[in-house]
């Protein structure tokens, strides 16, 4: 349905699953109202604009694109995702950003139970307050909270942020009309559940 | 067990067998007598049966005698609260069994896609907290502790009428509000001694509940305004209820929440 540079907007999507699936065009879809699960998940490339709230995993491996969603979003939000940018302007429940692998996910309001869980790439900027077990299991990837945090995951771990990295939150956030957050908390992985040699199995045969 | 009641007390049956429903009638009207209880009126639909009893004694007494009659599965007793479950989609059991004319403050339902236990009439929610009138629970999840808690309350001499899990935690509840645990109260202790992954709902006489797992493992999303809660796994449920924008609510982890009446 979508073409090139097309721009369409949905109307009444009353909350359906499976809305803007698999979506390879460079085009803007909007929806306005509610959209269900899966919702634009699979993306490569559009720009898509939610007005109202997302059910499970919205945005589900997205490879490139931008999504946003002006209320909440339910659980697994951005789950998998390898690029682009999502942004939640309400909460997120349980497990954003779960076995996430690039991008950016970007949520103004407070983010719900293993927020990055097992997350191996990518940004997660929390503008409020997370869950319990931030960034369990974590191999990779960062995640910024700007409120409290419940409690970290397995292997999770605070570090000290760079001025340079807060910049690169800042203007992140200034371009969804976010200014009034100035700090934040950096959670990365403490990596001593890495149990891992570098090389597959094979590769290391071949050497 | 159970609960004096002074009144009209409607117990709804079902038989798996529909031609055994006459005799079954018999029999549960007779069983009802016997107990004491006076019939007020007695209905049929195909494997339905639905009696209206004056009964003064303890319903666990007349649960326990019904059970005995061949062919009987009690979907519930109560004062102010009846199940209603069958096969077909919800416009079905609306003209079936005139669902939508039923008046009243509260109500919760369920469509089951069975995981473990068997598909039948029987099976499907929601569960009546053999033998205490008025409570009933629909569920989404599966508990992994249900064996262990099944033997617990079986050595205690609980009747269970299926091999559902979901059962169980009417029963639990049952047993934590006679214990004169509030709902709340239930529901919290609920998050501790139910393992596995559950959201579900419960109904009593004066209250509507939800509890939500630790893992937040089952979806849950509300709605709500000064006159109308609705609950639902799903927005697209509640977009039915209300017609204008409201906000939707999505109950996190080791979550509950009741309304009492």
């Amino acid at each position: 349905m979508a073409a090139k540079g097309e721009e369409i907007t949905v109307l009444n999507p009353n909350a359906r699953h499976n809305l803007g699936v698999a979506i390879f065009d460079m085009c803007t879809i909007r929806f306005e109202g509610s959209v269900g699960y899966y919702a634009a998940s699979m993306l490569d490339g559009p720009e898509v604009v939610i007005e109202g709230n997302a059910g499970w995993a919205l945005g589900e491996n997205m490879m490139a694109g931008k999504i946003s969603v002006s209320k909440n979003a339910g659980a697994s939000v951005g789950s998998t995702m390898r690029g682009g940018e999502l942004f939640v302007g309400g909460d997120a429940g349980a497990r954003a950003g779960i076995s996430m692998k690039g991008g950016s996910l970007i949520v103004a309001g407070n983010s719900g139970f293993l927020t990055g869980f097992m997350m191996q790439k990518g940004r997660i900027i929390i503008c409020g307050d997370a869950g319990e077990a931030l960034g369990d299991s974590m191999y990779e990837g960062t995640i910024y909270v700007g409120g409290s945090i419940a409690s970290l995951g397995a292997d999770a771990t605070i570090e000290e942020i760079s001025e340079e990295e807060l910049l690169d939150v800042l203007a992140a956030l200034r371009d969804h009309g976010i200014e009034n957050k100035r700090s934040f908390t950096k959670v990365v992985s403490a990596k001593k559940l890495y149990h891992y040699d570098t090389l597959e199995r094979l590769e290391k045969s071949a050497l | 067990m159970g609960e004096q009641i002074d009144g009209d007390l409607v117990i709804r049956i079902w038989t798996e067998n529909v031609q055994d429903i006459s005799s079954v009638a018999a029999r549960s009207e007779e069983t009802v007598r016997h107990a004491g209880g006076v019939i007020r009126s007695t209905s049929t639909l195909d494997q339905f049966l639905r009696l209206v009893v004056n009964y003064q004694g303890e319903v666990a007494d007349l649960a326990d005698a019904l059970i005995k009659v061949p062919g009987v599965a009690i979907h519930s007793i109560g004062t102010t609260s009846e199940v209603i479950k069958d096969i077909g989609t919800p416009a079905m059991m609306d003209v079936k069994h005139g669902v939508g004319e039923i008046l009243g403050t509260h109500g919760i339902g369920h469509v089951r896609m069975a995981t473990e236990s068997r598909v039948d009439v029987n099976h499907a929610h929601p569960f009546w907290a053999y033998p205490f009138p008025d409570i009933t629970v629909v569920h989404n999840g599966q508990l992994t502790n249900y064996h262990k808690l099944k033997r617990m309350y079986e050595d205690q001499g609980h009747h269970f009428q299926t091999g559902n899990d979901s059962e169980i935690i009417a029963v639990y509840l049952a047993g934590k509000l006679a214990e004169g645990q509030g709902l709340k109260q239930a529901l919290r202790s609920s998050l501790d001694d139910l393992d596995g992954t559950f959201t579900y709902l419960v109904a009593t006489k004066d209250g509507l509940g939800y509890a939500k797992d630790q893992w937040s493992a089952k979806p849950l999303v509300t709605m709500e305004t000064d006159d109308v809660i609705a609950i639902a796994s799903e927005e697209i449920s509640l977009r039915g209820v209300f017609a204008e924008e409201i906000e939707r609510i999505e109950p996190q982890n080791s979550e509950v929440m009741t309304w009492l009446l």
